[in-house]
C-alpha cells in the first residue's frame, strides 16, 4: 500500500483531502507544520509526501530543502500544494526541491496523476 | 648848416643833432604807410637844427620809373604827385649807381632841374633789399652846405627810411589780403544766411565791386539750358541791364563766358566788341572773370572803372580771379539751396525719427510721430499709416494725422483702396484725382482727400506696412520728387517700425524671462565661466536660506556642496560647462547645514553660440520622494493585501469545492441520486466563484502594474496547438465545429507565451459560450510592414452577436451583454478586459466586430517581438526607442550623444534593438541589466575609459563573452587583444562594416536571446 504523508495545517483541507485519498486505498499519515512533517518524513520514510507551502513552526520551502539536504529523506519525491495565483510560490517550491506541484484547490484527478507518475519514476 | 649855425658851439650843435635825429628814428618808425614814412623823414630832416632848406624824397613808380614826390618841404610850387621822368634831374644819380651824391655847387651841373637854383645839394638812394624805390633828396641855399657829418646824419636817415618803406609795404600786402580774406569770409557767410538767390548776386557783386575798388560791375549766370547769359546784377552801370540775355560771344562778358578765360580790357571805348550801352561816364576799362565750378561755366563777373587813369589792371584781375571761384561755390550753393535745406529737413525729421525710437516705446505713439513729421515734410495735408498683420493678412491702420474720422483701429483687406492697392502691389502709387479714382474708399467721401500718395513700408522683401498722405486741393500735384521723398520716408519709417516691434518683442521676451526666473518654483541661479554666481531667484534664497546679495560672487558647489556631494557636483558643472545639459538626483546643502534632495539641472547658458555661462536649476523633490515612498508602501500593502486575500478566500474555497466533490462521489456510491444534483450546483458555484477571484486578482496586478512580462521565443504553431487541445473538449460540448487556420510560415515569436495562451483562451471559450451549433474558428496570419512584423489571430463565431451598445462596452470589467448572461452563459466578465489589457502590454491590441444573431469577430495584433518596458530606461529617458530589434540588442557606450544617435539610426535600421549609455560605468550597469547580444565601445570616455569598461566586462562573468566591438579613432589594437575585444571598427564608422560586424557577433537568428 502506498504510504503518504499529507503536511497541512488546514483542518478542513487535510480532513478532505485525506478523507479522499484513504477512500482511494492510500495509507496517509498527517502532520500539521514543517517541523512535524520533517520529523515524520524521517522516521516513517513515507512514499510520496505532499506538503502544503505555507506552514506553522516551519514553513514548507525550509521543510523540503530539509528533506533534500538529507541523505535518508533526498529520495522521497515532495509535491508542493500551492495557491493559485501565487506563480512565484511555485518556482520558489521547485528551486527548494519539489519534485512537482499542485494548485489549491485540488482537483484530485489531477493530483492523482501527478502522485502515479512520480511513483512510477521511482519505482 | 655849419654857415648858418657859426655863432653856436660845436658840443651844443651835436647835442641838437642827436636829439633831431632820435626824433627822426622815433617818427619813421611810428609811420604805418608810405606816405607816414615819407613825411616823417621830411619833418626830421627839416628840423631847424639841422638847417637844411629843401627836402623831398621822390619813389619810383615801377611802371613808368617816374621819380615821383610823395613828401616835401621849403620848395615853393612843388607838390604830392610831382614827377620827373627818367634822365632828368640830379636827382636820378643814385638811382643809377645806388651810391649817395653829394654837389657842393649845384650850378656847375648841367642835368640840374633848377637850372636857376644855387647852392647844394645831397641825393641818397632809398633801397628796400636790393631794390631802389625811390630818393632822398636834400638842397641848401648855400655852396658847400654839407660837411661829413651831415653825410653821414643823411645816409643813416635814408637808411631808416628805406628799412620803414619795406616794412609799411610789406604790412600792406598782408593789410591788403587779410581784407580779401575778410571779404570772402563775409561773402561766405552772406550765402548762408542768404536765401533768395538774386540778392546773392547783388552782394556778391557789391562786395567784389568794393574788394577791387573799381567804379561798377554786372554779374550774370550762365543759362545752361538757353545757352546764354542772364545778368542777374548790376551796380552803377548806369543803365539797369539785369533780365537782358547776352550770346555767347557777345561783349566782354559773352567773350570769357566762350573761352572760360579773363579778360582785361584797359581802353574799353577803343574795344572793336564794344558794347553801346556803357558810355564813357561809366566804363572805361573792365576786367572779367568767369565763374567755374571745376570746368563747368556757372557765370561770368565783370568790374569796370570809370576813370580813364585809375583804370583797371593786372592787380583787379589777379584779385577778381581770387574772387570768382568763390562767388561760383556761392551760386552754386545758393541754386542748390533749396533742395539742400529740403535734404537737411529730411535728415533732421529722420534723425529726429531715429533718436524718438530710443525713448519711444509705445509704437502706436511712434507712428503718430512719423505721421506728423510726414505731413510737415512733404507738405500734405493729412496721413495715414497701417500697419501689415501676417497671420491675417490684412492692414491695420495704427495712426492716423488729420485724416477727419479717427480711422485708427480699423483694419483694410488688401486691394481696398489707395493702401490696400500698395499692399497688394509692393509699388508706391500716386493717385492724382481721388475722387475720381476707381479704387476709391468710402471712407474719404467729404473732400478732404483730392489728391493721394501711397508707399509700401518694406523691410527685404517683407511687407511691414503702409504709409499713405493725401492733399485737400486738387492743385496740389505729386511728383516724383515727392514720391522719392515718401519712398526715403517710408523706408525710415520701416526700420522705425521694425525697430520697435523687435525692440517690443525683445522686451517682452525679456520681461516674460524674467518673470519666469523670478516666480518660477525651481531654484535658479546662473553662473559665470568661473564658477562664480552672478544671479539667483527667490526659490533659491527660500531653498538654500541665503540671501542674494550673499551669494553673488560666491562658488556655487562650494556653498551649496559637503565633502561627500562636492566631487559628484563638480561633474555636473564640467558637463554643464562643456555645452550638454547636465542633469540628476543629489543631496545638497542649506545654509543651516541640513540637507535637501534635488532634482537638477545644470544648463549651458549660450549668447550667439558662445558658452558665457551655466544656469543651475535645482527642484526640491523631498515631498516627492516622501509621496513616492509613501505610494511605494502603498503598494506593497495592497500587493500583500491581495495576496493574503486571494489566500485566505482560496482556503475556505478549497473546502467548499472539495467536499462537495467528495459527498457527489459518495452518493453516487451510496445511491443517493437526489443529492447529486444538487452537490454539483455548489460545485460549479465554487468553480465560479474561484475564477472570479482569479480574475480579479489578475486585474488588479495589472492595474498596480504588478504584473510581469516573462517574454521568451516560442513556434506559434506549436502554442496554438496547445491552445486547441485544451479548447476542444468545450467546443465539442457546445455542438460546434472547430476550424483552425495556422500556416507554418506564421513561425516563431518573441512575447510572453503564458499570456498569449490566455488571451487565446479567453476569446475562443467565449466564442465558444455565445454559439451553439454553429462554427468557431482560429486564423492565424503574419504580415511585415513598416512598423514592423506583426501576427494577427481571428476569433470568429457564429453565435448570438452583439448589439452595437453591447460591443462598445465589451471590454470594460465587469460587463457583460446583460446580467441574465452571465446566469445563461457562466463566466465572470473580466476574461475580455484582461485580455485587452494583456494585448496592450505585448504592444499590441485586440479589437472586436459584431453582427446581432450572426456572430462576432475579435482580432488580436501582436508585434513578432514584445517590447520591453525596462524602468530603468524609461527613467533615463534617453535610453530606450526601441528598434523591431530582429538582428539582436546591441548596447552602445559612447559619451558623444551625437555619435549614439548616428549608429542608433544604422543600427535600428538593420533591425537591431539598441541601447544607449553616455560612460563605462552606465555601459557596465546596463549590459549587467540587459545583457545585450553585443557591446560597442568607445575608447575615449571621461571617467571609465573604454579600455577600463572592456576589463570590467571581460570581469564579469555573466558579461565575459558577450561579444565587445571597440569604436575608436586610434587603431591600437594590442591593447584591445590585450583586454578581450571582440573586435574594432575605427571612427568615423563605416555603415555597411558596422552592420555586418554586428550581424555576426550578434548571429542573424530571429532567436536573438
Amino acid at each position: 500500500m502506498t504510504r503518504i504523508l499529507l503536511v497541512e495545517d488546514d483542518e478542513m483541507n487535510r480532513d478532505m483531502l485525506s478523507r479522499r485519498l484513504v477512500k482511494r486505498g492510500f495509507d496517509v499519515t498527517i502532520a500539521t507544520d514543517g517541523q512535524q512533517g520533517v520529523d515524520l518524513a524521517r522516521s516513517n520514510h513515507p512514499d510520496i509526501i505532499l506538503m502544503d507551502m505555507s506552514l506553522p513552526v516551519m514553513d514548507g520551502w525550509t521543510a523540503t530543502r530539509t528533506l533534500k539536504d538529507d541523505s535518508e529523506t533526498v529520495g522521497i519525491p515532495v509535491i508542493a500544494l500551492t495557491a493559485h495565483a501565487m506563480a512565484g510560490d511555485q518556482e520558489k517550491a521547485l528551486a527548494a526541491g519539489c519534485d512537482d506541484f499542485d494548485t489549491k484547490p485540488i482537483e484530485l484527478k489531477r493530483l492523482l496523476g501527478k502522485i502515479e507518475g512520480l511513483l512510477q519514476k521511482e519505482g | 648848416m655849419s654857415g648858418q649855425g657859426g655863432g653856436m658851439d660845436a658840443a651844443g650843435r651835436e647835442a641838437r643833432r642827436g636829439s633831431a635825429l632820435l626824433r627822426l628814428s622815433t617818427g619813421i618808425a611810428a609811420a604805418q604807410d608810405e606816405d607816414a614814412v615819407c613825411e616823417a623823414v621830411v619833418s626830421g630832416l627839416q628840423d631847424r637844427a639841422l638847417g637844411y632848406d629843401f627836402v623831398g624824397v621822390f619813389l619810383v613808380d615801377p611802371e613808368t620809373g617816374d621819380r615821383v614826390l610823395r613828401a616835401s618841404v621849403g620848395w615853393e610850387g612843388t607838390h604830392e604827385g610831382y614827377r620827373i621822368e627818367p634822365g632828368k634831374g640830379l636827382s636820378e644819380r643814385p638811382l643809377l649807381d645806388r651810391e649817395v651824391h653829394y654837389s657842393p655847387d649845384v650850378a656847375s651841373e648841367r642835368s640840374h632841374v633848377h637850372a636857376a637854383a644855387d647852392g647844394s645839394e645831397v641825393d641818397l638812394p632809398l633801397m628796400v633789399d636790393d631794390e631802389l624805390v625811390g630818393v632822398v633828396v636834400v638842397e641848401s641855399a648855400e655852396r658847400n652846405a654839407f660837411g661829413t657829418e651831415d653825410l653821414e646824419i643823411l645816409t643813416a636817415a635814408a637808411q631808416q627810411a628805406a628799412l620803414a618803406i619795406g616794412r609799411v609795404r610789406l604790412l600792406e600786402v598782408e593789410r591788403h589780403r587779410s581784407a580779401e580774406f575778410r571779404a570772402l569770409l563775409d561773402t561766405m557767410k552772406d550765402i548762408s544766411g542768404e536765401l533768395e538767390i538774386s540778392k546773392l548776386l547783388h552782394a556778391l557783386l557789391e562786395r567784389a565791386v568794393g574788394l577791387l575798388g573799381v567804379t561798377g560791375g554786372e554779374l550774370a549766370v550762365f543759362d545752361e539750358e538757353g545757352g546764354n547769359l542772364l545778368i542777374a546784377a548790376s551796380h552803377n552801370m548806369g543803365s539797369d541791364a539785369v533780365g537782358s540775355r547776352m550770346q555767347l560771344g557777345e561783349g566782354a562778358m559773352g567773350r570769357v563766358a566762350q573761352t572760360h578765360e579773363p579778360l582785361v580790357i584797359p581802353s574799353y571805348q577803343e574795344w572793336s566788341l564794344r558794347s553801346a550801352q556803357y558810355t564813357r561816364d561809366t566804363v572805361q576799362s573792365v576786367v572779367a572773370a568767369p565763374l567755374l565750378i571745376g570746368s563747368r561755366l556757372v557765370g561770368v563777373i565783370a568790374a569796370v572803372h570809370s576813370d580813364p587813369v585809375r583804370g583797371v589792371g593786372q592787380e583787379d584781375l589777379r584779385l577778381l580771379e581770387l574772387f570768382a571761384p568763390q562767388a561760383a561755390v556761392a551760386i552754386e550753393n545758393a541754386r542748390l539751396f533749396s533742395a539742400e535745406r529740403k535734404r537737411a529737413e529730411e535728415q533732421r525729421a529722420l534723425l529726429d525719427t531715429m533718436a524718438d525710437l530710443a525713448g519711444q516705446l509705445d509704437l502706436g505713439r511712434l507712428l503718430q510721430d512719423l505721421l506728423k513729421r510726414s505731413v510737415r515734410l512733404l507738405d500734405v495735408t493729412g496721413a495715414e499709416l497701417a500697419i501689415y498683420q501676417e497671420e491675417v493678412g490684412d492692414l491695420l491702420i495704427a495712426a492716423s494725422h488729420q485724416m477727419g474720422a479717427d480711422s485708427v483701429g480699423t483694419r483694410m483687406a488688401p486691394g481696398d483702396g489707395a493702401m490696400g492697392r500698395v499692399a497688394e502691389t509692393h509699388e508706391a502709387i500716386v493717385i492724382p484725382d481721388y475722387p475720381a479714382w476707381e479704387g476709391r474708399s468710402e471712407k474719404y467721401v467729404d473732400g478732404r482727400v483730392q489728391t493721394a500718395m501711397a508707399a509700401p513700408l518694406m523691410i527685404a522683401d517683407r511687407l511691414l506696412g503702409v504709409i499713405a498722405v493725401v492733399h485737400s486741393s486738387p492743385e496740389r500735384r505729386f511728383g516724383d520728387a515727392d514720391l522719392q521723398l515718401l519712398g526715403l520716408f517710408a523706408t525710415q519709417a520701416a526700420i522705425a517700425v521694425e525697430n520697435a516691434r523687435l525692440f517690443t518683442a525683445a522686451r517682452h521676451r525679456e520681461q516674460y524671462f524674467e518673470d519666469l526666473v523670478q516666480n518660477n518654483p525651481v531654484a535658479i541661479v546662473t553662473l559665470d565661466l568661473n564658477f562664480d554666481i552672478t544671479s539667483c531667484n527667490p526659490a533659491f534664497e527660500e531653498l538654500f536660506g541665503w540671501s542674494k546679495e550673499e551669494v553673488l560672487g560666491q562658488n556655487l558647489d562650494q556653498l551649496v556642496c559637503d565633502e561627500d556631494s562636492v566631487d559628484e557636483a563638480a561633474s555636473y558643472t564640467d558637463h554643464a560647462y562643456s555645452g550638454m545639459v547636465a542633469r540628476g538626483m543629489a543631496k545638497r546643502r542649506r545654509r543651516d547645514g541640513t540637507l535637501v534632495d534635488v532634482e537638477l539641472a545644470g544648463v549651458p547658458v549660450m549668447v550667439d553660440g558662445e558658452q558665457v555661462g551655466i544656469m543651475g536649476l535645482y527642484h526640491d523633490i523631498t515631498d516627492l520622494l516622501k509621496a513616492q515612498g509613501d505610494a511605494d508602501a502603498a503598494n506593497r500593502a495592497k500587493s500583500n493585501f491581495l495576496a493574503n486575500m486571494s489566500h485566505e478566500l482560496r482556503t475556505p474555497l478549497n473546502a467548499i469545492l472539495g467536499y462537495s466533490e467528495m459527498l457527489a462521489e459518495e452518493a453516487d456510491e451510496d445511491g443517493n441520486d437526489g443529492y447529486i444534483a444538487d452537490l454539483n450546483k455548489i460545485h460549479t458555484a465554487g468553480k465560479h466563484l474561484l475564477a472570479l477571484i482569479n480574475d480579479v486578482l489578475d486585474l488588479s496586478k495589472i492595474e498596480a502594474g504588478k504584473t510581469e512580462l516573462y517574454l521568451e521565443t516560442f513556434e506559434v504553431g506549436q502554442m496554438v496547438e496547445d491552445v486547441i487541445d485544451t479548447i476542444r473538449p468545450l467546443v465539442e460540448k457546445q455542438g460546434n465545429t472547430f476550424e483552425v487556420e495556422c500556416p507554418e510560415s506564421v513561425a516563431g515569436m518573441h512575447s510572453d507565451l503564458t499570456k498569449i495562451r490566455q488571451i487565446l483562451l479567453n476569446l475562443l471559450s467565449n466564442a465558444n459560450k455565445f454559439t451553439e451549433g454553429g462554427t468557431v474558428s482560429l486564423a492565424v496570419t503574419r504580415e511585415g510592414g513598416d512598423d514592423g512584423d506583426w501576427l494577427t489571430f481571428r476569433v470568429r463565431d457564429t453565435g448570438i452577436g452583439m448589439t452595437p451598445a453591447q460591443l462598445e462596452r465589451v471590454f470594460e470589467a465587469f460587463t457583460q451583454a446583460e446580467a441574465s448572461t452571465t446566469r445563461n452563459y457562466g463566466g465572470t466578465g473580466l476574461g475580455l478586459a484582461i485580455t485587452r489589457r494583456f494585448s496592450h502590454m505585448l504592444g499590441g491590441d485586440v479589437g472586436a466586430e459584431s453582427w446581432e444573431g450572426e456572430g462576432s469577430l475579435f482580432t488580436l495584433r501582436l508585434p513578432a517581438r514584445a517590447p520591453v518596458a525596462s524602468p530603468s530606461e524609461a527613467d533615463l529617458g534617453e535610453a530606450s526607442e526601441e528598434g523591431p530589434g530582429e538582428s539582436g540588442t546591441v548596447l552602445l557606450v559612447d559619451d558623444d550623444p551625437v555619435a549614439r544617435s548616428l549608429l542608433r539610426r544604422i543600427l535600428t535600421k538593420a533591425d537591431f534593438r539598441v541601447i544607449e549609455a553616455g560612460d563605462g560605468s552606465e555601459g557596465l550597469r546596463m549590459a549587467r541589466e540587459h545583457t545585450p547580444d553585443a557591446i560597442t565601445l568607445d575608447v575615449i570616455m571621461p571617467g571609465m575609459d573604454g579600455w577600463a569598461t572592456l576589463q570590467a566586462i571581460r570581469g564579469d562573468s555573466d558579461l565575459a563573452d558577450t561579444p565587445v566591438i571597440m569604436l575608436t579613432v586610434l587603431d591600437d589594437r594590442s591593447m584591445g587583444d590585450a583586454l578581450g575585444a571582440t573586435g574594432y571598427l575605427t571612427k568615423p564608422v563605416d555603415r555597411q562594416e558596422l552592420v555586418e560586424t554586428m550581424r555576426i557577433h550578434c548571429g542573424s537568428g530571429s532567436a536573438a536571446s
